[in-house]
């Protein structure tokens, strides 16, 4: 109940906020822009499309992470705004899941609204078949928001807005190539092997949550892959949202 | 299990409670060395000494030690303080002294280095303490995107009402603090004594059995402080336990039925208004007329001090023990007396003579 009231104030917070409806006006622009320069790449104007609408929703999702998320805890302390919440009878723990519930369910929002522009755009193209591949596309982009905002409302609880915003930047980056990380992992000598391979394990396995080049062509995954994308989404929330109660839970608000 | 002795409770300030002599009670809060809590982070389940008062804290100490050099800064020392129920308390200090940093321990949002404390007989570690609680942060902000209906409907929710229930009490506060003739107004455009009101409301929206408020009056003009003034007494009408900090001493003693002076992190003084004001030897003036010429005897030097005002001689007694003995002397040397006036000193003096006391007592 109360991580619900905390999450629908901090969606509330989310979408009265500028950037939020900057994001999303940035997002229709993109997808408008995709219709100018698709008639340039020579009968590849849908991929096109599809494919810079999904990366589109990702990078504006992460905007708004890294300008939002990453102080979403900073600035309620900063501001003392958090003495209003923590005087009542509610748990840090429960404090914390309501945030990143809240800033969740307003990139849940946005993807879902720039994803069905991109349908209807798609659609008005002729392919409106493609709305099962951009469904599933679009979900896994909002599994992927999902981890990052886990991260950055780790990260906003424990240091300030700039330093979250570059380790939940950081972690992201890495995370896009823990693929690459395990890779070399493989070939690298013991110890280097045993570091990539934590550091692999550490990050987040962002590349599961990438089907931009299927949907592109219309295609959809398996089942299994969802299934498998939306436990370890669940399972990496929750890791990270316990490492930040318990760090969170004896801090002090001067 | 802590149990403190009959002579720490006296000692901290229960002696009113049980009938004891007043004179007994807490001089400095520092309790016996037996009778202290053991050193480190406050056990949870550790039961209230005394679960029938609104607050309980034993030996509390803050110390903050700077990440990098380790050098502790001490933001309370061994503070025990004793709250009954309805009753309200009035935290006397100046800047640092540890006022803003004890209600914070209270209210769960700093953790006590050492000691243990409990809100209505709930260890404040926990939740539970909080729930009949209404606290009001010093300069308190809030979430600028909402109302004033919405930020109130959103503080009573969390503190457990319903939400009809809460929406009610929203409306219902909000116009008690007056401002509800535009409960849509977004608090980003609210002014700062708005706001203050509107911190009052949110701390009584769920009416609370404690009120825990730091510094209420501060930035308020003068009707301000008068309408918190009244919410404090209606409140205190209404069996509601309060305990307060504040700078402004007239307000404090006017609403006070305790005082705690707290110096440089100790406490040092926990007394009714009417004790700390009566204590002491009182001055006396006596207006009288014809007594221009009189001289003030040699004995007397020091002690009696005679000054025209509005056309009278005012000779001033600085101990009332020479009343009779200078009444006797005036009589003799034929002077009309007008009026015999008991000067009582206010608690701004003797709030002052104590800070001074205690800053001599740390110079030597």
């Amino acid at each position: 109940m109360i991580p619900l009231l905390v999450a629908r104030n901090t969606f509330r917070e989310a979408t009265r906020d500028r950037l939020v409806a900057g994001v999303v006006v940035a997002g229709l622009v993109l997808l408008a822009a995709t219709q100018v320069v698709s008639p340039l790449a020579l009968g590849e104007g849908r991929r096109l499309t599809v494919d810079l609408g999904l990366t589109g929703i990702s990078f504006l999702g992460l905007l708004v992470v890294l300008l939002a998320g990453t102080s979403l805890v900073a600035k309620e302390v900063e501001r003392r705004t958090i003495y209003n919440l923590l005087s009542r009878p509610i748990t840090r723990p429960a404090y914390l899941v309501g945030k990143w519930a809240g800033l969740s369910a307003a990139l849940w929002s946005v993807a879902g609204l720039l994803g069905l522009a991109l349908w209807a755009l798609v659609a008005v193209g002729g392919a409106a078949g493609h709305a099962p591949a951009l469904l599933e596309a679009v979900y896994l982009a909002g599994l992927e928001l999902t981890v990052v905002t886990a991260l950055a409302v780790m990260f906003s609880a424990l240091s300030t807005p700039v330093l979250s915003a570059l380790y939940t930047l950081g972690f992201y980056v890495v995370g896009q190539w823990s693929y690459d990380l395990r890779g070399l992992a493989e070939k690298a000598p013991d110890q280097l092997r045993v570091l990539l391979s934590a550091l692999a394990n550490l990050v987040p396995n962002l590349p599961l949550f990438n089907m931009r080049t299927l949907a592109a062509e219309g295609l959809v995954t398996t089942p299994l892959h969802l299934a498998l994308a939306t436990a370890y989404a669940l399972v990496y929330v929750g890791c990270v949202l316990c490492l930040a109660t318990a760090a969170f839970e004896s801090r002090d608000f001067k | 299990m802590f149990c403190p002795g009959a002579s720490a409770l006296r000692h901290i300030g229960l002696g009113r409670l049980e009938g004891l002599d007043v004179r007994e009670r807490m001089q400095t809060s520092t309790g016996a060395g037996g009778e202290r809590p053991a050193a480190g982070r406050p056990r949870r389940g550790a039961s209230c000494p005394n679960p029938s008062l609104a607050v309980c804290a034993r030996g509390l100490s803050k110390h903050y030690i700077h990440p990098w050099t380790r050098r502790t800064t001490r933001g309370l020392e061994d503070l025990s303080l004793d709250v009954a129920r309805g009753e309200v308390l009035g935290l006397l200090g100046p800047n640092g002294a540890g006022k803003t940093t004890t209600l914070k321990i209270l209210t769960g949002l700093l953790k006590a280095t050492r000691g243990r404390a409990w809100l209505l007989g709930e260890p404040v570690e926990e939740t539970a303490s909080r729930r009949g609680l209404g606290f009001l942060p010093e300069q308190p902000y809030f979430y600028d995107y909402l109302n004033g209906i919405e930020y109130l409907e959103l503080v009573a929710r969390l503190s457990g009402l319903q939400a009809q229930v809460a929406s009610e009490r929203a409306a219902h506060w909000l116009a008690r603090v007056g401002l509800g003739e535009r409960p849509r107004l977004v608090l980003r455009k609210y002014s700062k004594g708005m706001l203050q009101r509107l911190g009052l409301a949110a701390a009584l929206v769920h009416d609370p059995d404690l009120l825990i408020l730091d510094e209420p009056m501060s930035g308020l003009d003068p009707f301000g402080r008068r309408d918190v003034r009244e919410l404090i007494f209606e409140q205190r009408e209404r069996g509601v336990t309060v305990l307060f900090s504040s700078h402004i001493l007239p307000d404090v003693e006017m609403l006070c039925d305790r005082v705690a002076i707290l110096l440089d992190g100790r406490l040092t003084r926990v007394a009714t208004v009417g004790e700390l004001v009566g204590d002491g030897r009182q001055a006396v003036e006596i207006r009288c007329a014809g007594g221009a010429l009189l001289e003030i005897p040699q004995r007397w030097a020091g002690r009696v001090s005679r000054v025209e005002r509005a056309g009278e001689a005012v000779i001033r007694i600085e101990d009332e023990s020479l009343l009779q003995e200078a009444l006797a002397w005036l009589v003799r040397s034929g002077v009309e007396v007008h009026a015999v006036t008991p000067q009582r000193p206010t608690l701004e003096t003797l709030f002052m003579a104590a800070a001074e006391a205690e800053a001599e007592r740390r110079t030597a």
